[in-house]
């Protein structure tokens, strides 16, 4: 089928008339580069958002609490709901099973120190479970131990940030910081994404709440789901929003004093958003694809029309009507394809040269993967090969006898 | 080789139809070389689209080397075509983008012969042709006599049982004229059959027989001496 004399006559019918070709490739080409260039805009701000949820477990549920804004069973508004110890303890041990849990505290702005540097970086006091909650990537030395809690001790895990910017290159592990002026050692650095994540410096939760808070307070909780499916995990939620409404006395509706947020449900959430997106990209490239199919089809019906007698004198000449069906049908695809590639290939460089300079919070790495890509090729195939269908199945109708006479 | 028992052939018009080949009965041999002559619509042409199966017929029966023609597919109707029957036309339809060579070739393509021997076997039968040094020149650097000794060349490269040429020197002067029919002549002398529409008595004379149409019906069948008059320029039967 796709032989010499079939590429000459494809070449013929591109070059016979350049400008037509060239018009009705850039509809096509036009188009796919739409589609490219959405699909990666898509992306970049699905990339932004997940850089946002950064490397966090997805099976995690994140227990916050802030000030209550409904009076309840004789209690004002405006109180603040104070996490301790002994909430994690009660959560973990009576409410909910789970395999890992920690409490958090955070403080922004920790003065950090080291040979004469100096920088401000968060300080989180977390448990040595928090390592699988929070998918922290160490890159050396080791994370936090539980000797490290019980013996309150005085050694923390660094990101990358910390080291580039304090220690120059220096290896860090084994090192003692100033941190908010109390000497660290430095026993593990770990690199991740999101937005703080690289300049966290991690340290036993207990050394922090005794150095710094002098109570057992926490920021925060957060509790692995283990393997439990959405339902298994939204009567986690469940159970902990209620026991912590009934422990603090907070309004049901309350939304602001205890927040339970499962990862598992935003995750499921920010997928159904972005697959909404997606498709919406899709349908609107398509459309504007489909637009330039009808031109190539056009195209193909004009040619059919130009080479009727040519096609009689084939037939004629011992040609079957799927001899003449498959030349129409390639050509349609040849021009549809080539056209095709070139306003993918036009996408996906206008995608990487503008990456670098389309970097945000909420949007980041516009791109193209193999998948989008393998689907656009496949989908300028079928449509290269129903443009050129009907003009196809129009050419093998005629008869060789009109055909001989068509002028 | 070539049978027709009451053919019958009609287009369709508004409001009814135009019969075309009222009831024609026909027997060619193998190695004839006829003429169908005729007046404008008496239904020439449309017998040797029949005959070359490029036209279907309404009525009666068509038998090809034996075999009944009637109610082919077009899959069928194309093998035959490209097994028996060449063609030549009178405006050439040559394909204008290929070659001499690529247009003689053309027939083979469809025969799947592998392109190593189209080439040859088309480079042969343009050297039959005189044309061997015209082989990769376009339809458009070439004569009216260069390009239907071309035409000849691409109806004969298949080794038909039959060439249907369709008024083939319509389109050339008299003295280019006699060449193609000389061509022609010597095609039928190696045994194929040589069946041509015209309207001209001089190309008629050069045949072995002659069949006169008139609206639809044979109205004479005979050798070309007995049906063709001598034209004032002399001309007459070979």
């Amino acid at each position: 089928m796709l032989n010499r004399e079939t590429w000459i006559e494809i070449a013929h019918t591109v070059t016979a008339n350049p400008l037509r070709t060239a018009l009705t490739g850039l509809s096509v080409g036009l188009g796919i580069f739409i589609l490219v260039v959405m699909q990666g805009l898509g992306f970049g701000l699905q990339n932004g958002v997940q850089q946002d949820f950064g490397d966090e477990a997805k099976n995690t549920i994140w227990v916050r609490t802030g000030t209550t804004t409904l009076a309840y069973r004789g209690r004002q508004p405006n109180r603040y709901v104070q996490l301790h110890n002994e909430d994690e303890d009660r959560v973990t041990e009576q409410v909910v099973e789970t395999p890992a849990s920690s409490g958090r505290l955070r403080m922004w702005g920790s003065v950090v120190q080291y040979q004469g540097e100096q920088g401000n970086y968060p300080m989180v006091g977390v448990e040595p479970d928090f390592d699988d909650l929070d998918l922290i990537p160490l890159t050396g030395g080791r994370w936090l131990h539980a000797d490290d809690l019980a013996m309150e001790s005085k050694v923390c895990v660094i990101g990358e940030n910390v080291i580039n910017e304090l220690f120059k290159g220096r290896p860090p592990i084994g090192e003692y910081i100033l941190l908010r002026g109390v000497t660290f050692r430095v026993v593990g650095h770990f690199s991740k994404n999101g937005r703080w994540g690289n300049s966290m410096v991690y340290v036993p939760l207990t050394t922090m709440q005794r150095l710094f808070q002098g109570n057992d307070e926490l920021g925060s909780m957060v509790l692995s789901t283990g393997d439990e499916d959405l339902e298994g995990s939204s009567a986690m939620v469940d159970a902990i929003d209620s026991d912590l409404r009934l422990r603090y006395a907070v309004h049901p509706e309350d939304q602001r004093a205890v927040r339970v947020r499962d990862n598992q449900e935003d995750f499921a959430m920010f997928d159904r958003v972005f697959r909404g997106i997606r498709l919406f990209i899709w349908i609107i490239g398509g459309f504007t694809l489909l637009a330039g199919a009808i031109g190539v089809a056009n195209i193909m019906a004009i040619v059919v029309k130009e080479r009727t007698v040519e096609i009689g004198v084939r037939k004629a000449l011992g040609a079957t009507s799927g001899s003449i069906l498959s030349l129409i049908v390639i050509e349609a695809i040849s021009l549809t394809l080539v056209s095709g590639a070139l306003g993918l290939m036009a996408g996906v460089a206008t995608l990487n040269l503008a990456a670098p300079y389309a970097q945000h919070d909420y949007f980041t790495n516009p791109e193209v993967n193999l998948r989008v890509t393998l689907t656009a090729l496949i989908v300028l195939v079928v449509a290269g090969a129903l443009s050129g269908l009907f003009p196809a199945l129009r050419a093998v109708r005629i008869r060789p006898i009109e055909a001989l006479r068509y002028e | 080789m070539l049978a027709l028992r009451r053919i019958e052939k009609s287009y369709p018009l508004a409001g009814g139809s135009l019969p075309v080949l009222k009831g024609i009965d026909l027997d060619i041999e193998q190695g004839e070389m006829v003429a169908i002559m005729g007046s404008s619509g008496s239904g020439k042409s449309t017998l040797l689209n029949v005959l070359g199966l490029l036209d279907g017929f309404d009525g009666g029966g068509y038998d090809l080397d034996g075999v009944d023609m009637a109610g082919l597919s077009e899959k069928q109707a194309a093998r035959y075509r490209s097994q028996f029957l060449g063609f030549v036309f009178q405006s050439f339809n040559l394909i204008a983008f290929k070659t001499a060579l690529e247009n003689v070739a053309l027939p083979l393509f469809y025969q799947k012969v592998s392109r190593r021997q189209r080439q040859k076997r088309a480079m042969e039968m343009l050297g039959k042709m005189g044309m061997d040094d015209r082989a990769h020149h376009l339809p458009s650097e070439l004569s009216g006599g260069q390009k239907q000794r071309v035409a000849i060349a691409r109806a004969l490269i298949t080794s038909p049982r039959v060439i249907l040429a369709d008024e083939p020197t319509g389109a050339l002067d008299s003295t280019t004229s006699s060449e193609v029919m000389g061509v022609l002549r010597e095609v039928n002398a190696s045994g194929i059959t040589v069946i041509i529409v015209t309207h001209e008595t001089d190309i008629a004379a050069k045949c072995d027989r002659v069949i006169r149409l008139l609206d639809g019906v044979i109205i004479e069948d005979g050798l070309s001496s007995e049906v063709v008059e001598p034209t004032a320029n002399g001309a007459g039967p070979v």
